[in-house]
């Protein structure tokens, strides 16, 4: 019954190891996706490539589906993983500074990273100011940003529950929105990039 | 351009991530993340050099407590060590594996550069405040169902696109 | 590559509509309640037991009684019935206390204040097909009027009044009656351990 580690079913070291291989996967996939590719990325915004929308969602329904499921058949108890406590001021302001930065840098962390790795130049600057951001925010934290980032406190929220709907309900509904986005956003790309070769 | 034959079919890659993931809580019930390995990175920089003021600091004071465990020995670490490795694996068999500058073709390299710094540190001050990125907070939130989640969501492509107009000469 | 593409998310929605179901199934024991068990189980007469039945019970040491506060802790801690064991109402249908409350062989009795949290509780457990479960009637709001404070009947009351009123008194001291809200004088461990005990055949087997 997972999770192994958290229950103590598997030691420190393994559990160590286990990150690295999962990350090898992440890593791997987030490269063969193209996401490495800085004008990929920005191209969501455009319409000229969908990837990260198809990726994304492609992804936080596995995982919900897999995760719920997993959680029903009981071979995993979800109350023992990781659940992020919600905050919902900073979380959307902090998102909105991370939009300027997806459109200014065009990279995430996550993608930067990888992208710096296989030799990307821009992503290693963007690696870079990254790292500066967070030292900048590290030592003036006290000062502008500790309240900030604590409010709006709202602790373990579900948003099925916040809306009132049950979880299997609630990612259903979430597929078949995703389902017709997919649809949409194929035809968008064909036609803005039938006008125009962008050359990714 | 015959490029995009050589990416994975994004669905495919998109539910295998999510597979991983799956996997990433199975074993360690933990979510898949970045932001904050680099903030991990920070922590032990800053906690090597002057121990005294990591363990007063507001910022800082929760990671650096155990004088014997190094901040930077945490699961997310390994992760990302591993995303490195993975990310070199597929770009090598791919032949993706180059230095170059990827930017728009209406901006100068220079430009680009400057802008990647900009867009870095934004990003490095907006995933603290918002406590994850994209990876960690928004992907890994969505697939639990965490409100946070959603909201990341919303506040990061939904704000994206409203400025995307803006910024369209450093990528059109 | 448009095929694949539909293959993939066409497993995406299959693996959607398998949660949804598994979901809606899964609402059965507690939500949806058919409304002719709920009048069966609601009609049943024998659901109470009398703040006297339980003082008798309890002042002759009756290895068979299981009671359970279901009130909160610090309440539970404030003040609480000899013996018994704090699962507050929310905590009720944790598997982890299961056995204390699932039983064959002991007499678990619910109480709070009034008889209004371990109604709940009972419905509950029913619900859930346990047995041997009881309400106390009136909660300890009751218990002090009857046990710890017992009015004096008027002078037209019947004898057997009367001599109920004698038991209560007896009571009353025996349970250190007088000020109701004070700690429970007699303070023995619960004596239930939270073990499924099953009817054995006489002989089989020594604990």
């Amino acid at each position: 019954m997972g999770p192994l580690f958290p229950l103590g079913t598997i030691g420190e070291e393994l559990n160590m190891l286990i990150g690295f291989i999962i990350g090898i996967g992440f890593g791997f996939l987030l490269e063969a996706a193209g996401f490495t590719n800085t004008r990929k990325l920005a191209g969501v915004f455009y319409g000229y490539d969908f990837v990260v929308l198809k990726v994304f969602f492609a992804a936080a329904i596995t995982a919900a589906i897999g995760l719920f499921l997993m959680n029903h058949y009981g071979l995993i108890d979800i109350n023992a993983t990781f659940y992020p406590k919600t905050f919902w001021i900073p979380t959307l302001i902090g998102g909105l500074i991370m939009a300027f930065g997806f459109l200014i840098g065009g990279f995430c962390p996550g993608t930067s990273i990888c992208a710096a790795v296989t030799g990307k130049i821009d992503a290693m600057i963007f690696v870079l100011g990254a790292i500066i951001g967070i030292f900048g925010y590290a030592f003036t934290y006290e000062s502008l940003w500790e309240d900030l980032r604590n409010s709006g406190k709202m602790g373990r929220t579900n948003i099925a529950e916040w809306m009132g709907i049950s979880d299997g309900l609630f990612i259903l509904l979430m597929t078949i929105v995703a389902a017709v986005t997919f649809f949409a956003v194929t035809r968008i790309q064909k036609k803005v990039t039938d006008k125009h070769d962008y050359q990714l | 351009m015959e490029r995009s034959k050589t990416y994975m079919n994004s669905y495919l890659a998109g539910i295998l991530i999510g597979v991983f993931m799956i996997a990433a809580y199975y074993f360690s019930g933990e979510g898949l993340g970045a932001s904050g390995a680099l903030k991990a990175v920070v922590v032990t920089a800053v906690n090597d050099v002057n121990h005294e003021y990591a363990k007063e600091a507001h910022f800082f004071k929760a990671r650096v407590q155990n004088e014997e465990q190094s901040p930077i020995k945490s699961w997310l670490v390994f992760e990302i060590l591993g995303v490195i490795a993975g990310a070199i694996i597929s770009a090598a068999i791919a032949g993706r594996l180059k230095f170059e500058i990827g930017k728009g073709p209406n901006i100068t390299s220079r430009s680009r550069l400057i802008f990647a710094l900009i867009g870095g540190i934004l990003f490095g001050v907006g995933s603290q405040l918002g406590r994850g990125c994209t990876s960690g907070m928004v992907m890994s939130g969505m697939g639990v169902l965490s409100l946070s989640g959603f909201i990341g969501l919303i506040a990061i492509f939904g704000g994206g696109y409203v400025i995307a107009y803006f910024f369209r000469k450093l990528w059109l | 590559m448009k095929k694949f593409d539909v293959l993939y998310v066409g497993l995406l929605l299959i693996g959607a509509f398998w949660t949804f179901i598994v979901n809606s199934a899964n609402d059965e024991p507690i939500d949806r309640v058919q409304p002719c068990d709920l009048v069966d189980i609601v009609a049943q007469t024998d659901k109470y037991m009398t703040t006297d039945e339980l003082a008798r019970r309890l002042m002759s040491d009756d290895p068979t009684l299981a009671l359970i506060d279901l009130r909160s802790k610090t309440e539970f801690e404030k003040y609480s019935l000899e013996g018994a064991i704090n699962i507050p109402l929310e905590d009720i249908v944790n598997p982890e206390f299961k056995d204390a409350i699932n039983q064959d062989v002991l007499t678990v009795v619910f109480y709070s204040n009034s008889s209004d949290l371990s109604a709940k509780a009972w419905m509950l457990t029913k619900r859930l097909g346990y047995e041997n479960n009881y309400i106390l009637k009136g909660g300890l709001n009751h218990w002090v009027e009857t046990i710890l404070r017992p009015r004096e009947p008027k002078e037209t009351a019947s004898r057997s009044e009367f001599e109920n009123y004698s038991f209560r008194k007896a009571a009353s001291a025996y349970f250190g009656g007088g000020s109701a809200t004070g700690e429970s004088v007699v303070t023995k461990k619960p004596k239930v351990a939270i073990k499924r005990k099953k009817k054995s055949a006489a002989g089989g087997g020594c604990d």
